[in-house]
């Protein structure tokens, strides 16, 4: 054991110099090599839409158990993603993706290899479909409020709450909320296409939100550094899991989870039915849906773990606990594909165009 | 005897064979129904699918446009989480939106009515069941036709089949138990009987021949009637055996008791010349003794049914005529007119010589030791007959039969053995020949033919 141990400890320094080395790259890869003299060698392709800082703790966690397999991750954004996958399928062992219809699509049209594991045996029904697809993170979208707009207007608890203050004031919160342009933005165009669905009240929303000469932007990134520069008051729809990275030190910006309805976001692995290594890719899924990765993903990472195992701050179960039944994971089903029907885009945007303009108009 | 090889195994295999055949179909039957029944429940998400998308098919910037309801591509789906495609065609076939390029309705256009197709599907190698709704806008002014395409994936058609289906096994498996259970127990109360025949036989004395008195059904009445009435002949075999035997004993013993009295009668004497005497005498008696006992052995030859000499050609007239020159001097030492009557051809049947010279010679005895003065041995042709006739007194009609047995006499006659007629009834039936008595020519004597079978080779 004395013998073994400074060695270890040497491995974890140049995992960790590894780790940060590579992200300086424009190319966003982290590369996690196998540790020498672990005897296979094989290796894992990763490509995911998975923010580095995010993906290193589990990394970390996947070499800590399996520290025979050399791990190479890409993050790239889920158009590329997705359109990398369909020019060269077979090259990746693993997809990690939060555009949750494209993702839904590949395994619907038979591109996803079956895990045929204990582990997914026991995941959860509602965050898998088949054996396929497996949802591994619960990441709700949220309001962020300065608190300022609290202290003078009162609390904004939930959708309701928002229309109410939007329409009351329009005029002083004008160009000072922020939400998602769903015509650039997929995860904005999912959100509102999940959300018409779910209440007909939210074209009232988008018609105060077009009252308010809300911006529309691409990203929860470009929201947050607005709100945190303090251009916006109001952030409409942001991605819960950066929006709590980010504001952990920004005391003035509060984060409400709605409590009418919550949308949750779920990021979606798979396994390409191609994948040039697929039994080291099942090992990697199993352990991101495995008590131990989950684990990871609740304590060292905002993006909330499923397993019913597992509870306390970051996991599915304490939000439930806390949000009950307001909180509406998007159905992993065939619902999703409509979301990618160009018509049905088209159509869904020009409503919402329509519909923000309304007011604006009179 | 082999164990393979019994009634209850032969009936059981013949029963449950096709009992077999029978649930084999009813088993395929039920998977083909099962199949069929999932196929319409499952039929009628597809129609509904197809239905809530072709409602929302609109004419917009002079082109199909649709906007596409989620909830009808989710009620494709079940808990078995069927993988669903859909597109939007239109009436020249091409791809207006969808996520998968299906391939279409192949039948001919069936005019603007609302059609609904569905099928099996193999398509990139996955296999799905489609329906195809072709129908048209009905816009005022627009009546553009188009196709609804949606599929899914079998997984729920599947597992509700297998249900079904398992369902029916489960009962189909019950009522064959049940068959076979019964078909055991049919069997084996249809063959109790065949047991109680078998033991009411085997419980019998060996040596009883008296009939098996036990109530069967039919078939099996006819098996014990049958044996009961070889039984029957057997008691009257054994019955003419024993009177057999009886005579046969007693006709060997008065002459050997003649002999044993003349010879204690003759050793009573001292003269040699009353030796003398007495020797011809029981030397004739000793040769006559001989006869019989050789006459005795050939007629028990002749009664065995398994006695089959290879029968040689022979020529009838040949025969008559040698027994003729056998037999004349000594019918002609009793004044008895011996005569021969011939065909002008030659009349060839199969036979043994010696047999038939021997029953010329029994009846040619016959005719003269019963007053017979004139016998003629006479050969016809067509049918082959041998005949011998006298002109003794001839046998009453009545009677006729009577002397075919053995050891029957017509009249007490020290002489005569009473096998005569006998044999030659042995010798005729061992030729195939039909032994005929009738009266003689003008209804005096009598007249005893051979008629042999057919014309001779």
């Amino acid at each position: 054991m004395n013998m073994y141990r400074p060695g270890r400890l040497v491995c974890r320094w140049l995992l960790l110099l590894i780790l940060v080395a590579t992200t300086a790259g424009a190319d966003q890869t982290l590369h996690v090599p196998a540790t020498p003299g672990s005897g296979s060698g094989a290796s894992l392709v990763i490509h995911g839409a998975l923010d580095l800082p995010q993906m290193r703790p589990l990394l970390a966690g996947f070499h800590r158990e399996h520290p025979d397999l050399e791990v190479r991750y890409r993050n790239l954004t889920t158009l590329a993603l997705h359109e990398r996958f369909m020019a060269a399928p077979d090259e990746a062992d693993v997809l990690l993706s939060s555009a949750m219809p494209w993702q839904y699509r590949l395994a619907n049209a038979g591109h996803a290899r079956s895990l045929e594991s204990s582990a997914a045996r026991r995941w959860p029904a509602w965050a898998r479909w088949r054996h396929e697809l497996f949802a591994i993170t619960f990441e709700p979208i949220v309001m962020v409020v300065n608190e300022a707009v609290i202290e003078r207007f009162g609390e904004v608890r939930g959708h309701a709450d928002l229309l109410v203050l939007l329409e009351r004031h329009a005029e002083t919160l004008k160009d000072r909320v922020v939400t998602y342009d769903p015509a650039t933005s997929g995860a904005g165009y999912t959100y509102a296409i999940e959300e018409s669905r779910l209440s007909p009240r939210y074209w009232d929303l988008v018609a105060a939100l077009g009252q308010a000469e809300a911006e529309l932007v691409e990203t929860t990134g470009e929201m947050l550094d607005g709100l945190i520069e303090g251009r916006y008051l109001v952030g409409y729809n942001l991605l819960g899991s950066y929006a709590r990275d980010r504001l952990a030190d920004q005391p003035q910006l509060r984060i409400v989870v709605p409590e009418d309805y919550a949308l949750v976001t779920q990021r979606l692995a798979l396994i390409p039915r191609q994948a040039p290594h697929p039994a080291a890719a099942e090992r990697f899924l199993d352990y991101l849906i495995g008590e131990t990765g989950q684990a990871v993903l609740a304590r060292e990472t905002t993006l909330g773990a499923i397993h019913p195992a597992l509870e306390g701050p970051g996991t599915a179960t304490s939000l439930r606990q806390e949000r009950g039944e307001a909180l509406r994971p998007i159905t992993l089903g065939p619902g999703l594909l409509a979301t990618l029907d160009d018509l049905k885009r088209e159509a869904l945007l020009t409503r919402w165009q329509r519909e923000f303009s309304r007011r604006e108009a009179r | 005897m082999k164990r393979g090889d019994s009634l209850y195994r032969r009936l059981l295999g013949w029963l449950l064979l096709p009992l077999l055949v029978l649930g084999s179909l009813i088993l395929i039957q039920a998977w083909v129904d099962a199949q069929r029944t999932a196929d319409r429940a499952f039929d009628r998400l597809l129609e509904a699918a197809s239905l809530a998308i072709a409602e929302q098919v609109q004419w917009q910037d002079d082109r199909l446009w649709l906007d596409l309801p989620p909830a009808a591509l989710d009620m494709l789906a079940t808990d078995a989480e069927e993988r669903v495609f859909y597109s939007l065609v239109d009436g020249q076939g091409r791809l207006i939106t969808g996520n998968a390029d299906l391939p279409g309705d192949p039948r001919q256009s069936l005019g603007g009515a609302d059609t609904l197709l569905y099928r099996h599907l193999d398509w990139q190698g996955l296999s799905l069941r489609q329906g195809i709704r072709r129908t048209r806008l009905e816009d005022w002014r627009v009546r553009e036709p188009f196709e609804v395409r949606v599929a899914h994936s079998r997984e729920g058609r599947d597992a509700l089949a297998a249900e079904l289906w398992r369902a029916n096994l489960a009962m189909i498996l019950a009522m064959a138990a049940l068959a076979t259970v019964g078909l055991l127990l049919a069997i084996r109360a249809a063959l109790t009987p065949l047991t109680r025949l078998r033991r009411a036989i085997r419980a019998r004395d060996p040596r009883t021949l008296a009939p098996l008195e036990l109530s069967l059904p039919r078939e099996l009445a006819e098996l014990r009637d049958t044996v009961n009435e070889l039984l029957a002949r057997m008691r009257r075999v054994r019955a003419n055996q024993e009177r057999f035997i009886g005579d046969a004993s007693h006709q060997l013993r008065t002459p050997l008791a003649g002999l044993s009295a003349r010879a204690e009668l003759a050793l009573r004497q001292d003269d040699p010349a009353r030796w003398k005497e007495a020797l011809v005498a029981m030397q004739a008696t000793s040769a006559r003794t001989a006869r019989l006992a050789v006459q005795l052995l050939s007629l028990t030859r002749l009664a065995n049914p398994e006695y089959r000499p290879d029968l040689v050609p022979l020529e009838l007239n040949a025969i008559a005529r040698q027994a003729v020159r056998d037999h004349w001097a000594s019918c002609h030492r009793q004044g008895v007119d011996l005569g021969v009557e011939t065909t002008g051809g030659e009349v060839w049947i199969p036979g043994l010589d010696w047999l038939l010279a021997e029953a010329i010679g029994n009846l040619i005895d016959n005719a003269c030791r019963y007053g017979g003065r004139r016998v003629t041995v006479r050969v016809e042709d067509g049918p082959p007959r041998l005949v011998v006739e006298d002109d003794g007194p001839g046998i009453p009609e009545s009677r006729r039969l009577l002397m075919l047995r053995p050891f029957h006499r017509d009249r007490d006659d020290a002489e005569g053995s009473g096998l005569g007629l006998a044999i030659v009834d042995g010798i005729a039936r061992t030729h195939g020949a039909r032994l005929q008595l009738s009266s003689g020519h003008d209804g005096r004597g009598l007249r005893v033919a051979l008629q042999f079978p057919g014309e001779a080779p």
